[in-house]
């Protein structure tokens, strides 16, 4: 009888337990303002170049260049699918060419005149943190700020490591996968290119699909109940293109 | 006048031979990348081109995304198209009334003479015919030969002279009229050669395109064919296999309810055999114990006799 109860007493207390955070706790204020319009800043690329001393170094420095720009242009995509009003990079350039303020201002002062001068509700700023790279695998690191025009808080707030690891042949040379030659081929630059675009675009994708549909979105309810993904966390993506979440000793 | 209309050729010309230098790249994205990394004009009207048409298409399949007018009015504007971008940059207004005000400073930076011009309201579906119609006249204008004359004839002439660098232009002095002429001609016959290259080139990447489709479809075809092929060879495989199986079991039932017969005969048989020697046993006991129940019956009979002799013998001795 005393066994029967303790169970009773525990069991729902450990499905509790086991049910974790819904995105309607981790963006409350978000599904509380409802913002429809959001601004991307410019990029913050605080990423090491290397010192240019060979012509390898150029080509190094311009491949982080190109890829740090794919970062930035990959950004609206998941935001606009996702039932968010987004400019896009073009458009966003002429604004931000408007803007008197600097970067770290906008972060930190009050930018409730962009609510009430331009009507939008939300500026997402993304630090590229750090590149890294090793014979079969090139990571990124990157924090995704969304900060509200009305209140000035932080909607989101991610800091991510993706790293993207290539099978190897029998000799232990990397394979590139078939999608980065495609993207090589399609946006003819080279391959080491193609694969931090490649990298930096899913990321993008992972980590701004889960910010909640905007309330034009059909999902916009039906997604409160869905698990958000951690404030900290590391990603792997597969030959098939397929993202997994890791924790940091699995990386 | 006939050395404006000189001027102006010749910087149609340049900016011909500006748009041929730039790479054209197919997807809006690719060449905005392009444009980030190697912002020339050619490079621009590539993205110029591309957002057209992804705008086409998406008008087309009705999966109009925000920004799509206001990139294209953008880049409308930085070509020196000021009467496309407005109405561009309106239609977006027009389309998403939510990005008004973001147009309205857009426009403060690229085109301030047009901001009173911005569009406001909610839209219907006459707009957005109307705005459907825009696209495809922009998509017009855009094309090599009509987008020169608009240029030469339209008062962006002037923007796009202070743009182009005043090196790359030669400005012919004190020309005689036969050489005008000739000038002119030449110019024509050369923009005709030009136009002609750039629709060959935009028609042979179309084949290519199209090739390509086409090629894919076969691929897909065939592929799915051998899948199928696979998927029937894969089940039949799977049928033999199920058969074989069921033979051998029916064979397994068969033989145990053959050793099950077996056994049950021996069962049987071995009963039998101990019923009889049950009986034989019973039999022989039955015997045994007649014949003592004989041998007892003799004795008691002996003993009778015996007795009576006694008897008689007593009596005889009484006597």
């Amino acid at each position: 009888m005393k066994k029967s109860i303790f169970i009773l007493v525990m069991l729902p207390l450990l499905m509790l337990g086991c049910k974790g955070e819904k995105k309607l706790a981790r963006y409350n204020e978000m599904y509380q303002q409802e913002p429809s319009v959001i601004y991307v800043a410019p990029l913050n690329d605080l990423s090491m170049r290397r010192a240019v001393r060979e012509t390898e170094d150029s080509v190094y420095n311009a491949s982080l260049n190109i890829a740090s720009r794919q970062l930035y242009l990959t950004a609206t995509d998941p935001l606009t699918s996702h039932g968010y009003y987004v400019l896009g990079p073009l458009a966003s350039a002429q604004l931000a060419a408007t803007e008197t303020r600097t970067g770290r201002q906008l972060r930190n002062e009050s930018i409730n005149d962009l609510y009430t001068d331009l009507g939008i509700d939300a500026v997402l700023f993304i630090d590229l943190l750090n590149w890294s790279h090793t014979y079969n695998s090139w990571s990124v690191e990157a924090e995704y700020v969304l900060r509200s025009t009305t209140t000035g808080i932080e909607l989101l707030h991610v800091h991510v490591n993706a790293t993207k690891i290539l099978p190897t042949d029998y000799k232990g040379n990397p394979k590139p996968l078939k999608d980065d030659l495609e993207f090589a081929k399609q946006y003819g630059c080279d391959l080491e290119t193609a694969q931090r675009c490649r990298l930096v675009e899913i990321m993008n994708k992972y980590v701004l699909k889960d910010l909640p549909a905007g309330k034009r979105a059909r999902k916009h309810e039906a997604e409160q109940y869905a698990k958000p993904h951690p404030e900290y966390f590391n990603l792997r993506i597969h030959r098939d293109g397929s993202v997994e979440q890791l924790k940091d000793e699995e990386l | 006048m006939r050395a404006r209309h000189i001027n102006s050729i010749l910087l149609a010309s340049v900016l011909l031979l500006a748009a041929c230098s730039g790479r054209y790249i197919g997807t809006p994205r690719a060449a905005m990348l392009d444009y980030q990394t190697n912002s020339t004009y050619g490079s621009l009207y590539a993205l110029a081109t591309a957002q057209a048409e992804s705008i086409n298409a998406a008008l087309k399949a009705d999966t109009l995304h925000p920004g799509m007018y206001a990139e294209y009015g953008v880049a409308l504007a930085l070509m020196g198209h000021d009467g496309e971008a407005c109405r561009m940059l309106n239609s977006e207004a027009k389309a998403f009334p939510e990005s008004r005000r973001m147009v309205r400073r857009i426009k403060e930076r690229l085109l301030p003479a047009m901001v009173d011009d911005t569009l406001a309201g909610q839209r219907d579906t006459a707009d957005m015919l109307k705005l459907q119609n825009w696209a495809y006249d922009s998509l017009a204008a855009l094309r090599p030969l009509p987008w020169v004359a608009a240029v030469i004839d339209s008062t962006d002439t002037l923007r796009v002279m202070q743009q182009t660098p005043v090196d790359s232009v030669e400005y012919p002095i004190r020309l005689t009229a036969n050489q005008k002429r000739e000038l002119l001609a030449e110019e024509q016959q050369k923009e005709e050669l030009r136009r002609k290259e750039i629709e060959d080139s935009i028609a042979a990447a179309k084949q290519a395109k199209i090739d390509a489709r086409n090629q894919a479809k076969i691929d897909k075809k065939k592929a799915k064919k051998e899948k199928e092929k696979a998927k029937k060879e894969a089940e039949k495989k799977k049928k033999e296999a199920a058969k074989e199986k069921a033979r051998q079991r029916e064979l397994e039932k068969q033989r145990k309810a053959e050793e099950r017969k077996a056994r049950q005969q021996q069962q049987k048989q071995q009963q039998e055999l101990q019923k009889q020697q049950q009986k034989q046993q019973q039999e022989q006991q039955k015997q045994l114990q007649k014949q003592q129940q004989e041998q007892q019956k003799q004795q008691q009979e002996l003993q009778k006799q015996q007795q009576e002799q006694q008897q008689q013998e007593q009596e005889e001795d009484k006597q």
